[in-house]
């Protein structure tokens, strides 16, 4: 697989504090990673040092086999960015914005392709509209359709789907995962377990300014191996409740539905245990570890697992 | 009325005040640079022997000379701030685009809204107070580009040291051509400043264009020694403000302040 973005040891200090300390990582041609990590982990200084818009205090990053020294034009014709945390023009309207980011971005007859893009992302209905008029989520629409004005090779996602309905947020799902089939590859941030797990195909977790785990999203969430068993009881909720917290089970109580985590290798203990005790239920079910799980138990360790 | 609220928000206001330097420069700039302009073209009037036709004409001449620089000065600055404001600046800048084609087509920008507005200001001064624009002659030339591209330049300095230092310059922006303007002696001659004022003025481009024109609407002629010392300051500066905006900019992305601005 040829890599499209490789980074080596990039550590990122502002005077004492460090906010990138060395990270690794590669991306290939047609990927999409997702770069995870709790607040203030690093994401967004490293994907700013990835548009070049912060100095690298050291370390290497190079895009499409190139520089930011000496190609940084080149790089970022060939790349684009969204994220919910810049604007456009607001007093332009959304045509308008769309029009000069397709002259910088030097696209070959503009108006064709911003008629393509806006049509993929359903901005139409307010394509006229002032940009300081629009909702986030038709904000976050319009810059979608800037980040594929250019066709890019590499397209730098942060949160995507922030502020979308959920029917608009399976629609740019779908657009990502239309957009790798033709060959893009993504580096993604967001905050939607679910969406990761549903896009991505790698995922770098990022602590503390440091990868600290890099896996595909089900092998990550694996790594959780606390399970949630739910039941719906008939008779024995005090005993259900009593034999977890002997065998120091968490377990909660809501009406007649308890739940009670496990490690996956204690779930035949448990069900056993129940069965001696003649515990009848209705309904059992068992939540698997998710990637949001993973998520949490990293954020709360601030570490590797 | 709250009072404690009222007291709250003096308090909000004296934090902020004390420890930003650049809003205490704007308490005591203006005062003092009123005081200085003024007080010096007061006491040039009281000795002047032009006439009271001529003192009028240069003076329109001078405003409309100066207005070249003013707007010139903010051009720059103020596109660069109103990107910032509206947290556009990375969304521009993500894109191949690069800070000499901003500042030029800002330039660009610029130009064009300089001559709308020079075309006006000529026929408002013409029609309210008579004033030609052949009293300067040709002259008008050559001194709004030496002017004008001084504007720029202080511009450029200032939008390097917004990168720099951040939001809390922007009282330059409106600040600098105040801070220029006493030094310039646009309404008086370089004689007029006391000693250590006429030493800053001379490192000043815009002081020999404001001189020659006075020297041209008095019918002394242009010196052109002194218009070429001007051109050659301007050109002096220039490259020293793009070096400096240059270095800013590097700065800012080794700080980062290119991403905390927006």
């Amino acid at each position: 697989m040829n890599d499209i973005l490789v980074v080596d040891h990039l550590i990122k200090k502002f005077g004492t504090f460090t906010a990138v300390d060395g990270i690794s990582f590669r991306v290939g041609k047609g990927e999409i990673v997702g770069l995870l990590g709790p607040n203030g982990a690093g994401k967004t200084t490293t994907i700013f040092m990835l548009l070049d818009f912060i100095a690298p205090t050291s370390g290497n990053i190079e895009i499409f086999g190139l520089h930011y020294k000496d190609h940084r034009g080149e790089i970022l014709q060939r790349l684009n960015y969204s994220s919910t945390y810049v604007e456009m023009v607001p007093r332009l309207t959304v045509w308008e914005n769309l029009l000069v980011m397709a002259n910088l971005y030097l696209v070959p007859h503009p108006k064709g392709k911003i008629q393509e893009v806006v049509g993929r992302f359903g901005v139409g209905a307010f394509i006229n509209k002032r940009y300081e008029d629009l909702s986030q989520g038709q904000k976050t629409r319009v810059f979608l359709c800037k980040a594929f004005l250019n066709d890019p090779d590499l397209l730098l996602l942060d949160e995507p789907t922030a502020s979308l309905d959920p029917d608009v947020a399976l629609l740019i799902r779908k657009e990502i995962l239309v957009a790798r089939e033709n060959g893009m590859t993504i580096l993604i941030t967001s905050h939607n377990m679910a969406e990761v797990e549903e896009v991505c195909d790698r995922v770098l977790f990022i602590n503390h300014g440091k990868i600290v785990a890099e896996d595909t999203p089900e092998e990550l969430a694996k790594k959780v191996r606390q399970i949630r068993v739910n039941f719906m009881m008939k008779d024995g909720q005090k005993r259900t409740m009593s034999f977890a917290k002997k065998a120091g089970f968490p377990a909660t109580a809501d009406g007649r539905f308890v739940t009670i985590s496990v490690d996956e290798a204690d779930i035949a203990y448990l069900l056993s245990g129940l069965a001696d005790l003649g515990v009848e239920y209705g309904e059992i079910s068992i939540d698997k570890p998710t990637l949001e799980d993973y998520f949490i138990k990293m954020s709360r360790i601030g570490g590797g697992v | 009325m709250n009072w404690m609220r009222v007291g709250a928000i003096i308090q909000k206001f004296w934090y902020s005040t004390r420890r930003d330097t650049f809003r205490l420069f704007d308490i005591f700039f203006w005062p003092v640079i009123e005081l200085f302009i003024w007080g010096i073209f007061s006491i040039f009037l009281s000795k002047s022997q032009v006439d009271g036709v001529n003192l009028v004409t240069m003076l329109l001449g001078g405003i409309v000379l100066w207005s070249f620089f003013t707007r010139a000065s903010k051009d720059i600055s103020l596109s660069m701030i109103d990107e910032l404001w509206s947290r556009n600046f990375i969304n521009l800048f993500s894109t191949p685009v690069t800070m000499g084609e901003y500042v030029v087509g800002t330039i660009f920008v610029g130009c064009m809204k300089l001559i709308v507005s020079m075309i006006l200001m000529f026929f408002l001064a013409y029609v309210f107070y008579g004033f030609h624009i052949s009293s300067i002659g040709f002259y008008i030339i050559p001194s709004a580009i030496g002017i004008t591209v001084f504007g720029w330049t202080l511009s450029m300095f200032v939008q390097a040291c917004f990168l720099r230092y951040g939001h809390t310059v922007e009282v330059f922006i409106w600040a600098i051509a105040a801070l220029v303007q006493p030094f310039s002696c646009i309404f008086y001659p370089l004689s007029a400043l006391p000693g250590w004022a006429q030493t800053i003025a001379r490192l000043l481009p815009t002081t020999y264009f404001f001189e020659n024109m006075r020297n041209q609407m008095t019918g002394h002629g242009i010196r052109v020694g002194e218009l070429a010392l001007a051109f050659g300051l301007n050109f002096f500066y220039l490259m020293l403000a793009i070096l400096f905006l240059n270095r800013s900019f590097d700065h800012a992305r080794k700080n980062g302040n290119l991403v905390k601005n927006n």
